[in-house]
């Protein structure tokens, strides 16, 4: 049977990419020695296959055909067509059973996921990879939620996807490794008269409530808190899935960078996975 | 509430060609979007005020940024309307 065998969140704001350099050295320092540490923790897990969840920037899905969850179950997935990313990914190889066992699963439990058979992997996904560093990239299994244009998805039905994936993983019937990425979050606004404004109280205290395992009050405070917290701060979902993924065990924060010249309260963290 | 059309060309400012296609014959590339008279007259006046309610906040940004307008432009119109945030989660 597969296992899990990682689970990890990381902000994915396009200034990392577009301005990488403009926060200054001792910052950059910082923040690489980030990015490594969560590649070596991504790396050390050996995964076959990658289950990694996020927003779409408007990249695959527009206000005619917006779906809440979409599921990437084909055999390979696009590299991003955003013109400003300038990435060395073209195509990546995707992991068809494990996804349509997924879809399947969803299916059957009740959940109603839109399915594609080739995503267009935004920024996103291909940040966060990017700077992990990893040389050799599993095949991927994208999950795109919509956080982009209300209404979203609630935080319970977010932690309820995380659970299923969880029960998909552990009854697909080959043997192999499966992490999952969550990326997106924490504290920004994006668009909006508040555009550029951090919450660092927010931030940290998500990190408190992910590092307890009392889920009602850690949807409380999304609930309560997360709208003041920018219209990007309801990325923070998709940890919520990867935190449900993980029986909410283990979070550990890797980095926290509330960078004003990224716009975002970039968080990075990984979840203990019983080996 | 999004306006449909509207939305629909700043997602199409995402395509590389179409921004450059705009810059070069704007009432050529409007003529093909259905967009309501004042809203045409908002979008015109690059009024960030009237269109923030009628489009995606994702969207508002990339048109102007598409359409060359700098951040520094951009944040001191959006952030203008700071009292009226309400407003502009449409």
């Amino acid at each position: 049977m597969a296992k899990l065998v990682g689970a990890f969140a990381a902000s994915h704001g396009p200034l990392i990419a577009r301005n990488w350099e403009g926060i200054g050295p001792e910052r950059l320092a910082s923040v690489t020695k980030t990015f490594a540490e969560l590649g070596r923790r991504f790396k050390e897990c050996r995964a076959d296959v990658l289950i990694m969840v996020s927003p779409d920037h408007w990249v695959n899905f527009f206000i005619n055909n917006l779906p809440a969850v979409c599921i990437g179950v084909g055999e390979s997935h696009g590299g991003s067509p955003e013109a400003w990313l300038k990435l060395p990914f073209n195509e990546f190889p995707g992991h068809p059973g494990l996804a349509s066992h997924l879809a399947e699963t969803a299916l059957k439990n009740d959940f109603d996921p839109s399915l594609s058979h080739h995503i267009q992997l935004d920024h996103g996904f291909l940040i966060p990879l990017w700077k992990m560093g990893v040389e050799s990239l599993p095949p991927i299994v994208p999950i795109i939620v919509n956080i982009i244009e209300p209404p979203l998805p609630s935080f319970k039905r977010c932690f309820a996807w995380g659970e299923l994936i969880r029960r998909a993983i552990e009854s697909y019937p080959e043997d192999i490794r499966v992490a999952i990425l969550a990326t997106g979050g924490l504290s920004h606004s994006i668009g909006e008269p508040d555009m550029g404004r951090l919450d660092e109280a927010y931030d940290l205290e998500c990190f408190e409530h992910f590092k307890s395992s009392d889920v009602p009050t850690l949807m409380n405070f999304l609930d309560s808190r997360t709208e003041a917290a920018g219209n990007g701060a309801a990325e923070v979902r998709n940890w919520v899935i990867a935190h449900s993924t993980a029986n909410c065990k283990g979070f550990d924060v890797i980095g926290y960078h509330p960078y004003k010249e990224w716009y975002i309260g970039c968080g990075f963290a990984s979840w203990a996975v019983p080996s | 509430m999004r306006d449909y059309w509207l939305s629909k060309l700043f997602f199409d400012m995402q395509t590389p060609a179409n921004a450059a296609e705009y810059a070069a014959d704007r009432e050529k590339v409007l003529s093909r979007y259905p967009i309501k008279p004042d809203v045409l007259k908002s979008l015109k006046a690059d009024d960030v005020a009237a269109l923030a309610p009628k489009v995606n906040p994702y969207l508002l940004r990339f048109y102007f940024f598409a359409t060359g307008k700098s951040e520094t432009w951009f944040l001191e119109h959006i952030r203008a309307l700071a009292p009226n945030k309400e407003a502009s989660h449409g």
